[in-house]
């Protein structure tokens, strides 16, 4: 189970006149995800989603407010008072509070992530980039290979274990990513925006892949998107960030039992009432738009 | 067992050769294509022709044949041969001990800030000073031979190759250390998997501009103390006026150059190949 308790980052900047400045990326966030669930946020460009969704993962650290995952805090907040700070830098003099362990391998906390553009390495063949985030997690030399091979199959990459990622078209890339995300095992899988960089057709082919995989492991996947068929098509529930500062606008429970048809009245009927609140902030808020 | 050893090795054998046909084969094209040669054989005909012909005065200026006969003799009589051994066992040293500690201090420099706070600055006010401003104190503290020179290479080579390494991993994706960082890669595996790799194009790109720096502290090193070395060899023809021998070292200093950044060219496709294997 992931507890967002008032999280909350803020950001200073420094303008162009040297004046200094703090953007509100995420104001007190509270969210509860349960396990085994597809949650999406929502929301337009710009709206703190990603942050968010780093801070999940212990990317970055809040500036107020906590995560745990299953009740162990991902990050303790920055410190505010002159007196928190000495201690914080104390602990963290040499290695900053994001880095892990320095000599041995071990994740801090069972989760996976997938970026927009894959973060996949480019030097390591689609072999390798499994193997490699598996002899991470501590997996024995014996079975890693086997165990990577395996999960390729399962995204149906394995005609091209040897081929490196800048042979791959955008969508096996993303592919290699979910094998990569999903060998680990994690219990969390979190996705920022993984299927804004391929093309439409390909994009369902990747939400059918996901449901499938999905299906046979029971793994909570928290997806960020600004598409509203996608979140309708894939999610539990919906949580609908607004921008400026980031916030939970609403939360919407989708009951509907998959698979779905993209054309359900139900859903569309949701897509309105989603959309609706969008139209909103248009019409109050001239600065952005969807 | 045994067997499957020797055809291993064997098989190692093969690969050799097979790389070492490819790298001279690819020099060979690149070299004489026909466009070059159109340039290179007038070129070298009017080096010939200019001198015999009275054109340019043959004393300062002796034509190619009479060149090559030079060098042909240097080699049989004076063991040039040794002097380029020597020259190129000192680059080599100079060179090796640059990379072995221009690379991890850059690793562990781009890595970690408070490492890079202690140390950055030292090398930036230490690199402006140009590496012949070396040699008078190199001299008195190494004295003339081998340890003075080899320090020289070093000092010429190491500090692009640091600067650019240091450049490159500090650049290094921040999605790709993410993704590392999430699955639970310590600081050691994100350093030698990670940053050693995403920024290993730039480092090949310096150890060229090591390469170059480092011949021009070769010549340097060997011109102002040594008794072997091509360099040696330069500054005592130019004592005794002996033009020819002056060019012909000129030459074997600019082919070494010219080869060894073909060998670094051929090392940089064959370690960025996901670069390019499209």
């Amino acid at each position: 189970m992931i507890e967002a308790r008032n999280v909350s980052k803020f950001f200073s900047i420094i303008n162009e006149d040297r004046t200094a400045d703090g953007i509100t990326a995420v104001l007190s966030v509270s969210l509860t995800i349960g396990d085994g669930k597809i949650v999406s946020l929502l929301g337009p460009s710009g709206c703190g989603k990603s942050t968010f969704l780093e801070i999940l993962g212990g990317l970055q650290a809040p500036t107020e407010g906590s995560v745990f995952i299953d009740g162990v805090q991902v990050l303790e907040p920055l410190p505010s008072t002159r007196k928190e700070m000495e201690a914080y830098r104390k602990k963290y003099s040499f290695l900053s509070p994001l880095a892990n362990r320095m000599w041995k391998n071990q994740p801090k906390h069972d989760v996976a992530i997938i970026f927009q553009d894959y973060a996949i390495f480019p030097w390591m063949t689609v072999l390798q980039n499994v193997t490699f985030t598996l002899k991470l997690r501590g997996v024995p030399r014996r079975i890693r290979e086997e165990k990577a091979v395996a999960y390729l199959k399962k995204v149906g990459l394995a005609d091209s274990l040897r081929k490196y990622p800048s042979q791959l078209s955008g969508g096996m890339r993303q592919r290699l990513a979910l094998a990569r995300a999903l060998s680990v095992e994690p219990k969390i899988i979190l996705m920022d925006e993984p299927f804004a960089a391929v093309d439409a057709l390909t994009r369902e082919r990747l939400q059918d892949d996901l449901l499938r995989l999905w299906g046979q492991t029971g793994i909570t996947v928290v997806i960020i998107t600004h598409d509203t068929d996608e979140a309708l098509y894939l999610s539990d529930e919906i949580v609908v960030f607004s921008p400026n500062p980031g916030q939970v606008r609403n939360r919407f429970e989708i009951d509907i039992s998959r698979p779905r048809r993209r054309s359900d009245p139900e859903l569309l009927a949701l897509k309105a009432r989603i959309m609706s609140l969008f139209k909103y902030d248009i019409d109050h808020e001239s600065e952005y738009s969807i | 067992m045994l067997l499957k050893k020797k055809n291993k090795r064997r098989g190692i054998i093969r690969v050799i050769i097979r790389e070492l046909g490819c790298f001279f084969k690819g020099v060979a094209k690149n070299l004489f294509t026909r466009e070059f040669l159109t340039v290179l054989i007038p070129l070298l005909g009017l080096w010939e022709l200019l001198p015999r012909l009275g054109i340019v005065n043959d004393r300062l200026v002796p034509p190619l044949s009479e060149v090559a006969a030079t060098f042909w003799t240097m080699i049989a009589e004076r063991g040039f041969v040794s002097d380029i051994g020597d020259s190129m066992g000192k680059f080599f040293l100079g060179l090796g001990l640059a990379i072995a500690a221009a690379i991890p201090v850059g690793l562990l420099m781009g890595w970690n800030i408070s490492i890079r706070k202690r140390v950055l600055p030292l090398f930036q006010l230490l690199a402006p000073i140009p590496p012949p401003a070396w040699v008078p104190i190199t001299v008195i503290i190494f004295g003339v031979g081998l340890p003075m020179q080899t320090f020289l290479i070093f000092l010429a080579a190491f500090y692009p190759i640091l600067f650019n390494t240091y450049g490159a991993v500090k650049d290094t994706d921040p999605r790709y250390l993410a993704s590392a960082r999430i699955f639970g890669a310590s600081e050691l595996t994100l350093i030698l998997r990670v940053y050693f790799y995403s920024s290993l194009g730039a480092i090949i790109m310096s150890v060229k501009t090591g390469v170059a720096m480092g011949l021009v502290m070769l010549t340097i090193a060997e011109m102002y103390g040594g008794r072997t070395g091509i360099g040696y060899v330069l500054n005592e023809a130019k004592d005794y006026f002996r033009i020819s021998q002056m060019v012909v070292c000129m030459v074997t200093l600019g082919v070494i150059g010219w080869f060894l950044i073909e060998i670094l060219k051929f090392v940089e496709l064959k370690m960025n190949i996901w670069v390019n294997a499209k």
